[in-house]
């Protein structure tokens, strides 16, 4: 397996990138969030996650147009990108062989 | 774009966000905000702006906030930045020197601190009275024949009001006339209050005590008005709100028109509850204008531009005109004490009852001269120490200057370092402060607190100010040294550059002649103390209770002295009018010389037959009283020696003599002189005196003489039979030894206070001396090794070593001596009775002051002689 390394929250937070897709910014991101993960979290908190998954290179982003809304600030856009989603895919099949791995009986407690 | 009123988002929020966030964030997270704060704001604008203020708080993290640190701009943040990482580096690389360094700088600064506190606490006395500087306080010069001339604080009764009318400098006047303890009765009840006082009704308009109920312009209109203290009200009635109960005081039923705050600690008058003056006064319409007996305070309000010494001019015609005696100017001067003079500068006034605390305003600028010491001293340390130390910083001189650092950067990068290091001993300060206060609370009786110093904005940035001052007049020197290196010299290798520092030694010299002097003082101080312990004042202070009387204890006082006298660890009873340990009054009085009567006013005293056995006075001359002869009781005197002599009769036993009120043909005898004893304190000289006995007018104090092995029990024994005798009044006595103590506490607390202030200053010397005695022995290393080679002993090394600083000390010692005896000298010039300056004090000071520094620097110099020679040698 490679070094990356990525934590829950990261995860969640791409995953849900990945979900909204074309509408991947501030606001959405954080409520889909909220709605799925049924916690609340603070801009702060997306904010720093996102900047940081950026910087790894899981996500790029990009201006939105400029609209009458929001006091006109443009929105940011996320999108994964293709090495994000590769290591998504890895967390994954690390999980699934790990469930693989559990004797059935262990979890019948 | 416009938001609809109510929702907009608050801009100082916003600004702030944009201020702190990151650039790069800053556009989409600020609309992000907003989107959501629009949203919200549709359900309540103000939980938008309670959860908009949440969100940045929570985006103030890392990740978020932009770089402050200078690399993109065009600052010195950079700079200054790695000036505090080389300071905190040569900080660590040597640890001792640096603990040296803040540590005697906090031990100064927290000396300063407490010193502060305790002239703060002493200066607040009677500044909470908004008229303050136009209220002046009424006393007297006294020169009676026959006794020594004295200040008085105490006036006649007729003074306020008269005078009132009469200067028109004066705006209002009130009167002070202390009753001391009274019997309260409510029903049933009985209760003592200690210190009632009656006033005049212009009182809570002169003074400002706070009154919690009733308005100050009417509270003590009428005789028999009264105002009470928060606790005196809930003592009585268990509740604050006894406008209208009353209380029987002396017969005379009272009734409470305000209730007061409890008097602070800082007023020079104390008292619990207020009457009117006239209550004491009923049947006495001529109150107002009587003179004669001097009795109570009297306090004028003066307006705008009074000008004393025109008013001092008109006082001898005021005073023969309404005393009506012509030689009243002769015996009474009168001035006015400003109130604020009244707690720090009213050593000289003896008869001075009122005066709550009040403290000997000298010592207040020994302490302040003293706490400047300390901190010069420990500036000198830093100086000193930090230069001492430039050889380590040499070559980091000599490298930056040669990448381009000019001397003004570098001077800056020194100074920095030491304003760091101030503001660092000043944290340090705050909590040793803290940690000492209530040990020295306990000590000097005061409950001093830092918080004083916190809740007042300026004066912790007078404290920060003073703070950055001393770090950048301690690091200039330094600085200036520093900075001045030259590249080249310094980096081709520094040690032959420095030779002996002349600017060095003298300023060890300064702070040593300034501990030197200091522990001077304090052997001085400490002797004299010990003196007026220890010294005989001509009658026994030990184990003797003096018991309080009242009306009960009066009556029956001939039963309950033989009740007293009955226990076996009762050794004496007596009864007096007066306490030892004040100046007694003075009263008028006559001896009869064959030229005819002559009038002198000595002390006075009436006193129980035993007086003087029970005191154990001495007799001279004569016999005591007795009750075998009747006319002892009225017609028979003792005198002391300074009135026999005053008299100058060949032999004043049997002479006549008596009270100014006795007839000519019907005085009394002379019966006995005894020595010289201090019923005063020993700042004073022993007046003249004269006792007698009436048996009639009732004592007001009894002393009871307990046997010294069995005290507890005899306590015991005295409550027992007080109880028996007494059933309205608790009982209230006191030990005479510790109401001696009291005399001398001013005296005693700036003793302490002088001591540990020398000790830290020695203390912080050493440091320094330490610190420099490694440094200047590091560097002659190699000629230790060298004479050690050549055959030199351990015990010459010693000598050799320790030779300098003995100078130093010895050089000290000249200068501090001469400086030291002026001041000492002129602190015994407090006392009458005062011990001789012994030159051999100065000795053992030097001696003491020698001994320590030896002591200090023989930890390196010792290692130095012992140290094996190869080792300082085989690298060269």
């Amino acid at each position: 397996m490679s070094k990356v390394s990525i934590g829950e929250f990261e995860e969640i937070v791409m995953l849900t990138v990945a979900v909204l897709y074309k509408d991947a910014y501030g606001v959405a991101i954080k409520k889909d969030l909220e709605k799925r993960s049924k916690r609340n979290v603070s801009l702060g908190a997306m904010r720093t996650a996102l900047k940081r998954l950026e910087k790894k290179g899981f996500l790029t982003s990009e201006f939105g147009e400029v609209t009458a809304v929001r006091g006109g600030k443009r929105k940011r856009y996320f999108k994964v990108t293709p090495y994000g989603k590769k290591v998504l895919e890895q967390v994954m099949e690390t999980r699934k062989r790990l469930w693989d791995a559990i004797p059935e009986l262990a979890l019948d407690i | 774009m416009a938001y609809p009123r109510d929702i907009v988002p608050p801009k100082q929020l916003i600004r702030f966000f944009r201020w702190f966030c990151d650039p790069e964030l800053v556009e989409d997270l600020e609309g992000d905000m907003i989107e959501l704060f629009e949203e919200r704001s549709r359900a309540s604008s103000s939980r938008a702006k309670t959860l908009l203020a949440w969100e940045i708080l929570l985006l103030f993290r890392p990740g978020i906030i932009r770089n402050f640190e200078g690399n993109k701009n065009l600052n010195n943040y950079g700079m200054i930045k790695n000036y505090l990482k080389s300071a905190w580096r040569s900080f660590m690389k040597y640890k001792t020197f640096s603990a040296i360094n803040i540590f005697s700088l906090t031990i100064g600064m927290a000396a300063c601190m407490v010193i502060f506190l305790f002239v703060k606490d002493e200066r607040s006395f009677d500044a909470f009275h908004e008229k303050k500087d136009k209220i002046y306080r009424l006393c007297e010069v006294q020169s009676f024949p026959g006794t020594n001339t004295q200040n008085v604080a105490l006036t006649m009764g007729g003074m306020g009001p008269t005078m009132a009318t009469e200067f028109p400098e004066i705006e209002s006047f009130t009167r002070f006339w202390n009753w001391g303890d009274q019997l309260l009765e409510l029903g049933e009840k009985k209760i003592t209050i200690e210190r009632v006082a009656g006033v005049d009704s212009s009182f809570f308009e002169i003074f400002d005590y706070p009154l919690i109920l009733g308005d100050p312009g009417e509270v003590v209109d009428e005789p028999l008005d009264a105002v009470v203290s928060e606790e005196v009200a809930m003592k009585l009635f268990n509740k604050m709100e006894v406008v209208g109960e009353t209380f029987v005081l002396d017969g005379d039923q009272c009734i409470i028109r305000g209730v007061m705050e409890n008097v602070p600690e800082n007023s020079h008058l104390q008292f619990n509850i207020l009457l009117n003056i006239k209550s004491a006064a009923l049947d006495n319409p001529d109150f107002d204008s009587q003179f004669g007996g001097n009795f109570l305070n009297t306090y004028f309000v003066l307006n705008e531009g009074a000008d004393l010494e025109n008013m001092a001019e008109r006082y001898p015609d005021y005073l023969s005109r309404n005393t009506g005696r012509e030689d009243v100017n002769e015996r009474y001067k009168l001035y006015l004490q400003p109130l604020n003079e009244v707690h720090l500068a009213s050593m000289d006034i003896e008869h001075d009852y009122n005066n709550h605390r009040k403290f000997n305003g000298t010592y207040i600028d020994v302490f302040i001269l003293v706490g400047i010491f300390i901190l010069i001293i420990a500036s000198l340390n830093f100086m000193n120490l930090t230069t001492a130390r430039a050889s380590n910083r040499a070559k980091e001189v000599g490298i930056r200057k040669t990448i381009g650092a000019i001397k003004g950067q570098l001077f800056n990068q020194f100074i920095l370092e030491s304003i760091m290091l101030s503001l660092m001993a000043l944290i340090f300060a705050i909590g040793l402060t803290l940690i000492a206060l209530p040990f020295l609370n306990a000590l000097i009786e005061r409950q001093l607190t830092l918080i004083s110093i916190f809740s007042d904005p300026l004066l912790i940035l007078i404290i920060l100010s003073i703070s950055l001052i001393l770090g950048i007049l301690a690091g200039i020197y330094p600085s200036l040294y520093l900075s001045s290196f030259r590249p080249v010299i310094v980096l081709k290798g520094f040690k032959s550059y420095e030779k002996k520092s002349l600017f060095r030694s003298s300023l060890i010299i300064i702070q040593f002649s300034l501990a030197l002097g200091m522990i001077i003082a304090t052997l001085v101080v400490i002797q004299q103390l010990t003196f007026m312990k220890n010294k005989d004042i001509g009658f026994t202070t030990d184990h003797i209770l003096l018991l309080d009387m009242n009306q009960q204890t009066r009556e029956k006082y001939d039963e309950l002295k033989q009740a007293l006298l009955n226990e076996s660890n009762i050794l004496g009873v007596t009864g007096s009018g007066q306490r030892l340990g004040n100046n007694l009054h003075q009263w008028g009085y006559k001896v009869m010389y064959d030229t005819g009567v002559v009038s002198v006013t000595p002390s006075n005293v009436f006193v129980d037959h035993d007086y003087l056995d029970v005191y154990g006075i001495k007799l001279i001359k004569g016999r005591t009283f007795s009750k075998e002869f009747a006319t002892d009781d009225g017609l028979a005197f003792i005198i002391n020696e300074s009135f026999a002599k005053e008299l100058g009769f060949e032999d004043p036993i049997g002479q006549k003599a008596g009270h100014s009120w006795y007839p000519n043909d019907s005085l009394g005898t002379i019966i006995g002189v005894t020595e010289d004893f201090n019923f005063n304190s020993l700042h004073y000289k022993v007046n003249t005196l004269s006792m007698v006995v009436h048996t009639d007018w009732g004592y007001s104090e009894m002393s009871i003489k307990l046997n010294g092995e069995n005290i507890e029990q005899g306590v015991k024994d005295v409550e027992r039979i007080y109880d028996q005798f007494v059933t309205d009044y608790p009982i209230d006595y006191k030990f005479l030894d510790s109401h001696f103590e009291e005399l001398y506490k001013s005296d005693v607390q700036m003793g302490s206070v002088i001591s540990i202030i020398a000790a830290l200053s020695i203390f912080i010397g050493c440091m320094g001396l330490f610190g420099l005695a490694s440094i200047s022995i590091q560097r002659r290393i190699k000629e230790v090794g060298i004479r050690k080679v050549m055959g030199a002993s351990a015990k010459e090394l010693v000598a050799l070593l320790s030779k300098n600083f003995t100078v130093m000390i010895l050089i000290s010692f000249v200068i501090a001596t001469p400086i030291t005896y002026l001041f000492i000298s002129d602190w015994l010039e407090n006392f009458a009775f005062r011990i001789q300056i012994d030159p051999l004090i100065f000795l053992a000071g030097g001696m003491i002051a020698l001994f320590i520094a030896l002591i200090t620097i023989s930890f390196h110099v010792i290692k130095a002689a012992n140290a094996n020679p190869v080792k300082s040698l085989k690298y060269e």
